[in-house]
């Protein structure tokens, strides 16, 4: 009834894809859908690893029993409490009663709350091992990574990371979910932008958790959003290296911009074309009015340079793109390049607000801002041009 | 006074202390060790700033 492949010697994915939702946490665009993993370890103890969201449960439990043919099971990991990944605990401890779930002091005060379980719990601590027979897990505390509970599990003899939300990623896995059997293209950009929306904030633990992980000999990542890896396991473990450390992947510029009548729009161009005058070929922009912020989000992770657009609008900047800059100061990012431009009619504001925002992020200025008022004539065009030549100057410079 | 933990958002009141951590309550901030973490999320005292 379902794909029988093992991740490794009894070692089964039973994860499940959500086609349906729209938004992830109700409010993440999710284009490609989304993978709950979840894993099941056949051994002298039966162990499954986190769960997946309530509204999947029945094809979930259903993938469990084809594995396990009515044996039970013994013990449930509880790596990370999020609903997206604890949904079905309550339905599994009806099903199986005599199940124990392991997780860490955290945990246990999540599934009390949330759940009422309280007992039948195993207790783990850093660095604490759990026999399973032939296996043995080992258990490290990786605290908001995404929630404060989260923990990662690792399977000594074939060297497995069970890794809860780290390294998982959007989309579907459509037939096969180890990396090297399907194309992976999809996913890279999905990663980055899970990361930034999810992960973001939490550089500092992310990096915390790094250190961990880069004591362990790690042959396959497990986590619970998205393919299995190991071809690419090396490729994604820097990537979430470069991402917590804010470093950006690529040299290129990001231009988001509002525009409500087109002005602010027409400086965008102006700038974009400074910039590539320069020879940078990466110039990406975003009207924020019709990409979701969380795309633009992720771009901003991934290139050095940040350009913003906004008109004056009621003595403030543009909702959109104050909802941008929210997104952008809440995650912290490090180390941008960055420069703003903006147009009003009678009294502007929004351009010296987003000149303020390089001092609240800590951002070095580049070139000088353009303020433009009412129609775009050849001066401010030309000032334009030149905002996006000190960008693909400076982009060079660091070469 | 008061400190938040910009990372998780927990908050350290010295009338309170942290006695699952070893700290007796009555203990300021300042006064905390330097190796002293976040109980929830594990930060250092360097991710925390005066609640406002
Ligand atoms: C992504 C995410 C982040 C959260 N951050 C916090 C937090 O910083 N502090 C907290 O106490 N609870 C946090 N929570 C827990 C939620 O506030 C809690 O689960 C709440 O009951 C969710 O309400 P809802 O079911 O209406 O979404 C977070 C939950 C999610 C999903
Ligand atoms: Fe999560
Ligand atoms: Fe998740
Ligand atoms: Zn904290």
């Amino acid at each position: 009834m379902y794909n029988r492949k093992t991740i490794a010697d009894n070692i089964f994915y039973v994860g499940v894809n959500d086609r349906q939702k729209n938004l992830f946490e109700n409010y993440l665009p999710l284009p490609g859908g989304v993978a709950y993993n979840s894993y099941l370890i056949i051994d002298e103890k039966i162990t499954l690893i986190d769960t997946v969201d309530a509204s999947l449960a029945d094809v979930y439990l259903a993938k469990i029993e084809a594995v396990l043919q009515g044996r039970a099971i013994d013990y449930l990991i509880v790596n990370h409490m999020e609903p997206d990944h604890a949904g079905s605990i309550g339905l599994l401890k009806q099903k199986y009663p005599n199940l124990q779930i392991v997780g860490n002091r955290k945990t246990f005060d999540m599934l009390n709350g949330y759940f009422g379980i309280n007992t039948q719990l195993h207790e783990v601590k850093e660095g604490d091992t759990l026999s399973l027979g032939k296996r043995t897990l080992t258990f490290y505390m990786a605290p908001m990574v995404h929630w404060p509970e989260v923990m990662v599990a690792y399977e000594n003899s074939d060297k497995i990371l069970f890794s809860a939300d780290a390294f998982g990623t959007f989309g579907t896995v459509d037939g096969d979910y180890l990396d090297a059997c399907i194309n992976t293209d999809k996913y890279w950009d999905e990663m980055r932008r899970y990361y930034a929306c999810i992960v973001g904030k939490f550089g500092a633990p992310t990096q915390n958790a790094l250190k961990k992980i880069a004591t362990l000999d790690v042959q396959i990542i497990c986590s619970t959003h998205g393919p299995v890896w190991k071809q690419e396991r090396e490729k994604v473990v820097d990537l979430y290296d470069k991402w917590s450390r804010y470093e950006a992947e690529e040299e290129g510029v990001v231009i988001a911009f509002g525009s409500m009548y087109g002005h602010t729009q027409q400086l965008t161009e102006a700038v974009a074309e400074g910039i590539t005058a320069e020879g940078i070929k990466n110039v990406v922009i975003y009207n924020v009015s019709k990409t979701d912020t969380s795309f633009i989000l992720s771009d901003i992770f991934r290139y050095k340079g940040l350009i913003i657009g906004s008109p004056t609008y009621m003595g403030g900047i543009y909702p959109l793109i104050e909802q941008l800059l929210f997104s952008i100061e809440h995650r912290g990012i490090k180390n941008r390049l960055y420069s703003c431009f903006g147009s009003f009619t009678w009294a502007g504001a929004a351009t010296k607000q987003l000149t303020a925002f390089a001092q609240t992020m800590g951002w070095e200025l580049v070139g000088t801002p353009v303020e433009n008022k009412q129609a775009v004539f050849a001066q401010k065009y030309q000032e334009g041009f030149e905002l996006g030549q000190a960008m693909g100057q400076k982009l060079k410079s660091l070469r | 006074m008061k400190y938040v933990c910009v990372v998780c958002g927990y908050v350290y009141d010295p009338a309170a202390g942290d006695p699952d951590s070893g700290i007796a309550p009555g203990t300021t901030f300042e006064n905390l060790p330097d190796d002293w973490i976040c109980p929830i999320c594990g930060v250092g005292k360097d991710q925390f700033e005066p609640e406002e």
